[in-house]
């Protein structure tokens, strides 16, 4: 059927346009024309880091203070996570419960004299400043550790946790404590959550483990259950949680070590906003309302806070 | 086990109805953009084939997530938003479309010239040569790698679950950061996923073989 006779082909040629090879002609010169294009789109793609960039956006903040938008609105948006026990994961019935959730409870009732005003955006761990400076939502809370190069980007509240790192190991595992880790040398693997200077935070319990980053908690875990790393470093209330569920499957390797803090990160610029959330979070950890807070203390971390002494303020 | 799984169905389930939900309105969006750029490409004139060619070439050279990415956190900050859904939902139409016009491209500039030569001898206008002559044979090329690119959509559709969207993914994430325990959960997963492009490639099947009976 396909005619193939030179003659009948270079006839095809003479016709127009669409035969193949004028074709290609065509292609070539699309893409030759798409080159010299190429000049104009790298121009609109440093235009949009420029915009992208988070320093620049978040010189960029509203003159009028997020907490009147807020209060307009009538609910309060938090960006937050829905994968990740204690702190804010689906319980059986998929409601949002945990401690970061309880802290945006806290937050609605003291905006609105009502817990529920809440409206939670789900969110990747990795969305969470890009989330804030494309002012998706008015405030994260999704335990967020506080550092200095991340406060470069974000206004953080005062801290409403301060979480330890401790190593998970398995009841099935070769290595079980952390001496049989430490004197397995480099032949020791620690998976642990893809974090800001998550290699050093290994470094400082295990120095010479070969460390595996992972994109979720579970995930790090899910290595230690699959026999990939030996030990996963996670943080100390994921531990406690997990030990307590499950003592025949996970083992607590006994090293507890360095500090984090924990707080919620907001859009740079707002100083009304940060100190309203700052506000509402000492009164009700170190005032007259502390029942939400402790009440959250005790379910997820099974312990309770500190006793609260009037006098001289602790805070 | 069992139970442990049959208590997560509910929770899966409305991930899938998401998952399939941004699978078919990526794939109704990107078939309808992406046949008429591929119609633009091979018989438009250079100012419609050269912008859809540069899309085209960009798009697919382009990874699927900094695109996401990009719609999503990068136009709210020239004050264009679509929501986490919408976004999601355009850039992966976006992205493709691109794929869609070169295989509709590559469908019909596979059906030889003289096929359009002949309609033009019995007096058809370009519209009616399209949609007589070229088109039904063209779909017949068209549909296999065509329902390749939709079950790579409805795979594809598993980024969104970065943008915070609870698709089939992030439920499957979500059963796991309450309990823990994974590997059941991930192979639930998987095999959703899997039992959604099993029958798509036997629809495809079916199709090619009821399109069989053109001969050439």
């Amino acid at each position: 059927m396909i005619p193939t006779h030179p003659i009948f082909l270079r006839q095809l040629r003479n016709k127009g346009r669409v035969n193949m090879s004028e074709r290609s002609g065509n292609e070539t010169r699309a893409r030759r024309d798409f080159l010299k294009l190429g000049g104009l789109g790298l121009a609109v793609g440093a235009a949009a880091a420029a915009t992208l960039d988070p320093h620049k956006a978040a010189a960029q903040a509203p003159a009028q203070s997020l907490l009147r938008t807020v209060l307009n609105r009538g609910k309060l948006i938090v960006g937050t996570g829905s994968t990740n026990a204690p702190w804010h994961f689906e319980d059986d019935k998929g409601q949002l419960t945990g401690m970061d959730i309880t802290m945006a409870r806290i937050l609605a009732r003291g905006l609105f004299d009502d817990p529920t005003k809440v409206e939670f955006v789900k969110q990747d761990p990795a969305s969470r400043i890009p989330n804030i400076t494309a002012g998706k939502v008015d405030i994260v809370i999704q335990f967020m550790t506080v550092s200095p190069a991340r406060a470069q980007l974000v206004a953080f509240s005062r801290p409403y946790y301060i979480e330890g790192v401790a190593l998970l190991t398995s009841t099935k595992g070769k290595m079980k404590t952390h001496k049989e880790l430490i004197d397995a040398g480099k032949n020791a693997k620690a998976s642990v959550l893809q974090n800001v200077d998550a290699d050093k935070l290994v470094a400082k319990a295990l120095p010479n483990a070969q460390v595996l980053q992972l994109d979720t908690q579970a995930n790090a875990i899910q290595a230690l259950d699959s026999g990939r790393s030996d030990a996963a470093v996670i943080d100390l209330s994921t531990v406690g949680w997990l030990v307590k569920r499950n003592p025949d499957k996970y083992l607590d390797s006994g090293y507890h070590y360095d500090t984090q803090i924990y707080s919620a990160a907001m859009r740079q610029g707002d100083p009304d906003w940060l100190q309203w959330v700052n506000t509402c979070f000492n009164v009700n950890m170190h005032g007259h309302q502390t029942d939400l807070y402790d009440q959250a203390f005790g379910d997820f971390f099974a312990s309770k806070p500190p006793r609260r002494v009037p006098g001289f303020p602790s805070i | 086990m069992i139970a442990y799984i049959a208590n997560t169905l509910p929770f899966l389930w409305e991930g899938l109805l998401v998952t399939l939900a941004v699978s078919g309105l990526v794939v109704a969006i990107s078939l309808a953009t992406g046949v008429l750029s591929g119609v633009g490409l091979v018989y438009g004139p250079w100012w419609v084939r050269l912008p859809i060619r540069i899309y085209s070439d960009i798009l697919r050279g382009t990874p699927l997530l900094v695109l996401i990415f990009l719609i999503i956190y990068g136009l709210p900050l020239l004050g264009i938003d679509f929501g986490n859904y919408g976004s999601a939902v355009i850039a992966l139409a976006a992205f493709k479309t691109a794929h869609v016009a070169e295989i509709a491209r590559g469908a019909i500039q596979s059906i030889h010239y003289g096929q359009t030569d002949a309609g033009k001898a019995i007096g058809l206008t370009f519209p009616q040569r399209l949609q007589y002559v070229i088109l039904p044979q063209a779909v017949r090329r068209f549909l296999p790698p065509w329902i390749n690119a939709v079950a790579d959509a409805v795979k594809g559709s598993a980024l969104v679950s970065l943008a915070g969207i609870v698709d089939l993914t992030l439920a499957v994430q979500q059963v796991i950061g309450r309990t823990y325990d994974p590997l059941p959960m991930y192979l639930l997963g998987a095999a959703m996923y899997f039992i959604i492009n099993y029958s798509l490639s036997q629809t495809s099947r079916r199709l090619e073989a009821r399109f069989a009976y053109i001969r050439e």
